[in-house]
């Protein structure tokens, strides 16, 4: 009973989400007006707002029922950043063309953000695989919302089959880990694997697990989705999709090999080459890099370039996973963070684009900055912070992961990944290109639209320019992120074992 | 005597024959069959190495248990997959994949 309680009382800012979902379908039943899209997405804030500061004064620890909820500094710190990318999204839905079922939409968003939460604070295989699954549905359907639009449903279709085909190989996989070790919490796992990690089977659920989460992640070879999605899907979709999803998946893929599988990482050391974990990680983060950049170049939508960097992004970003070690993973979570509010920026833009323009083609960009000032400049700071040019967050975030890359000890001594950051970071010159193709149609190329009355400022443009503030204020003082980042990861580090668990008997 | 192998082989067939489903055939409701085959692979392999898992002198549960939750995600799945499905098919008035390509490189 005592653990029911507890199970309660740590799921407090989940439990106030799921009322606020209640409250909202509800008050999306009544006659709809001009305020009704205003009224729904207040309930929304109030109910995140809550549940946001409900997370902030939780206990610092809590484990139940062996790691299937867990909470720390660190899980808490995910948490918090993942409900506010949940809830700007749900600012920028109001701007969007969604027109029908308003209150259906932000319920979704408000699933996805308790399925990403859920999946922050878990450890335990089975309650991975549920909380995966808890933020997928809700996307697919948030992917194809606008159910008129044939492209909505196309994309919506290509992320529902390739999410459930990513599904399945995660879970044949953890159903081999679970085979060969027995365990199904991360710790247990931690214990049991390395006895097992000669075990053909182990390791074909381990390359099975990493497929499942590389769909999840966009990383090449399983990245085919990504572009068709984020264009097809409203723009407020895509944004979560490409925020919120990401961060939350990252800290999972981050928890599940650090924690779980450390025993088999193996080594991708140029010189010492051991099968495991990190070779995998480390091919599949350079062929991310390589592909994803050269495909953005030909890109002419700017959501498709946005999609095709993002999976450079996850190349960059699993190259930090590969680098393990206690600094690399806050080199890793500071990067997935800047990167989540970069590209939520920039989709924010791209969202007023459309909606002022009909589009999203670079031509739609065109002269921007008469139109628009203010956002041409956000655009500006968010393309060269994806960059990764200083003194934006973005440069920092690229900063910290390749010296976390070069100085892994435990690639056996230094430079052992040498040959991924080299690629890395020449294939970042090449990123450049298409990104200051974006920033040229914004501001060189002289406008051929007709020109548009000067915008009204508005509840997304308003989040948007404080995303760009944000972004800049972490490029000049990166220990804004990165030191509570820090505080929260020794923290929980130095977890006292006695007081953490509540086991059921 | 069955063994831990006889239901891994079956379970991997399962997989393969899934999968080859996905990857082969270009109706979305039949896509759509070879994802469930999938997943029910997965749920066959889990309830044998649960079965066969004895861990002082009883099977190990959780395994089992996860069997419960897979089939309530995947019914979710179903759900959300048909209807899909069936939006896709009133704007496009097709169930084949060849005819998905407004969104294209």
């Amino acid at each position: 009973m005592n653990t029911a309680l507890n199970l309660l009382h740590l799921l407090t800012p989940e439990s106030i989400l799921v009322e606020t979902i209640l409250v909202v379908l509800i008050a999306g039943l009544f006659k709809a007006t001009a305020q009704k899209r205003n009224m729904l997405l207040s309930l929304t804030l109030i109910g995140g707002v809550t549940a946001g500061a409900m997370l902030i004064f939780q206990p610092h620890y809590g484990n139940i029922a062996n790691g299937m909820a867990v909470l720390d500094p660190l899980t808490r710190f995910i948490k918090v950043v993942v409900l506010g990318l949940s809830l700007i999204t749900a600012v920028y839905a109001v701007q969007s063309n969604i027109r029908q079922h308003f209150a259906e939409y932000l319920a979704l968003i408000l699933f996805t953000a308790i399925g990403m939460m859920l999946l922050a604070g878990t450890e335990n295989l089975l309650m991975i695989f549920i909380a995966l699954e808890m933020v997928s549905i809700p996307l697919y359907l948030l992917a194809g919302f606008l159910k008129q639009s044939s492209a909505s449903a196309e994309a919506s279709l290509k992320y529902f089959l390739v999410g459930g085909v990513s599904a399945a190989f995660l879970l044949f996989g953890i159903s081999l880990i679970y085979g060969t070790t027995g365990a199904t919490s991360l710790r247990d796992l931690a214990q049991s694997a390395p006895a097992v990690t000669r075990d053909p089977l182990f390791l074909a659920g381990l390359v099975m697990a990493i497929v499942g989460f590389g769909f999840k992640v966009a990383a090449v070879p399983f990245h085919l989705w990504a572009p068709d999605v984020y264009e097809g899907a409203p723009t407020s979709s895509a944004a979560l999709i490409a925020s919120g999803s990401k961060v939350a998946g990252f800290l999972i893929l981050a928890k599940f090999l650090a924690i779980g599988l450390a025993g088999a990482a193996g080594s991708a050391a140029s010189s010492q080459l051991q099968p495991g974990w990190l070779p995998l990680l480390a091919v599949i983060a350079a062929i991310s890099i390589v592909v994803g950049n050269l495909a953005a170049l030909s890109q002419s939508n700017v959501k498709r370039i946005l999609a095709y960097s993002a999976i450079a992004q996850s190349g960059y970003m699993l190259l930090g996973l590969s680098a393990t070690g206690g600094t690399a993973l806050i080199s890793v979570l500071f990067y997935v963070v800047v990167y989540a509010l970069t590209a939520l920026g920039a989709f924010g833009v791209v969202l007023h684009v459309e909606q002022r323009r009909g589009g999203s083609q670079l031509h739609h960009f065109e002269g921007l900055h008469q139109s628009a000032p203010g956002l041409a400049l956000c655009m500006g700071v968010f393309m060269i912070s994806l960059a990764g040019i200083p003194p934006l967050a973005g440069f920092f975030g690229k900063f910290y992961l390749f010296a976390g890359a070069l100085g892994s000890a435990s690639q056996g001594g230094n430079l052992g990944l040498l040959w991924v950051v080299a690629i890395a970071i020449t294939f970042n010159a090449v990123s450049l290109y298409y990104y200051l193709i974006v920033l040229k149609h914004v501001f060189v190329t002289p406008a051929t639209h007709p020109a548009e009355p000067v915008t009204r400022r508005n509840a997304a443009t308003f989040v948007t320019g404080l995303l760009a503030v944000s972004v800049f204020a972490i490029g000049l003082y990166p220990g804004v992120l990165l030191d509570p980042l820090r505080a929260a990861a020794q923290a929980a580090n130095r977890k006292p074992v006695t007081a953490a668990p509540v086991q059921p008997k | 005597m069955i063994t831990l192998n006889d239901y891994l082989l079956v379970s991997g067939l399962l997989f393969a024959l899934g999968f080859a489903g996905v990857l082969l055939r270009r109706n979305i409701i039949i896509i759509f069959m070879g994802l469930e085959l999938m997943l029910n692979a997965a749920n066959l392999s889990l309830v044998a190495f649960s079965r066969f898992g004895i861990v002082n002198g009883l099977p190990n549960y959780n395994g089992q248990m996860l069997v419960f939750f897979i089939i309530t995600v995947a019914a979710a799945e179903v759900a959300v997959g048909l209807a899909i499905i069936v939006a896709l098919y009133r704007a496009r008035q097709t169930t084949n994949v060849e005819d998905l390509n407004t969104l294209k490189f």
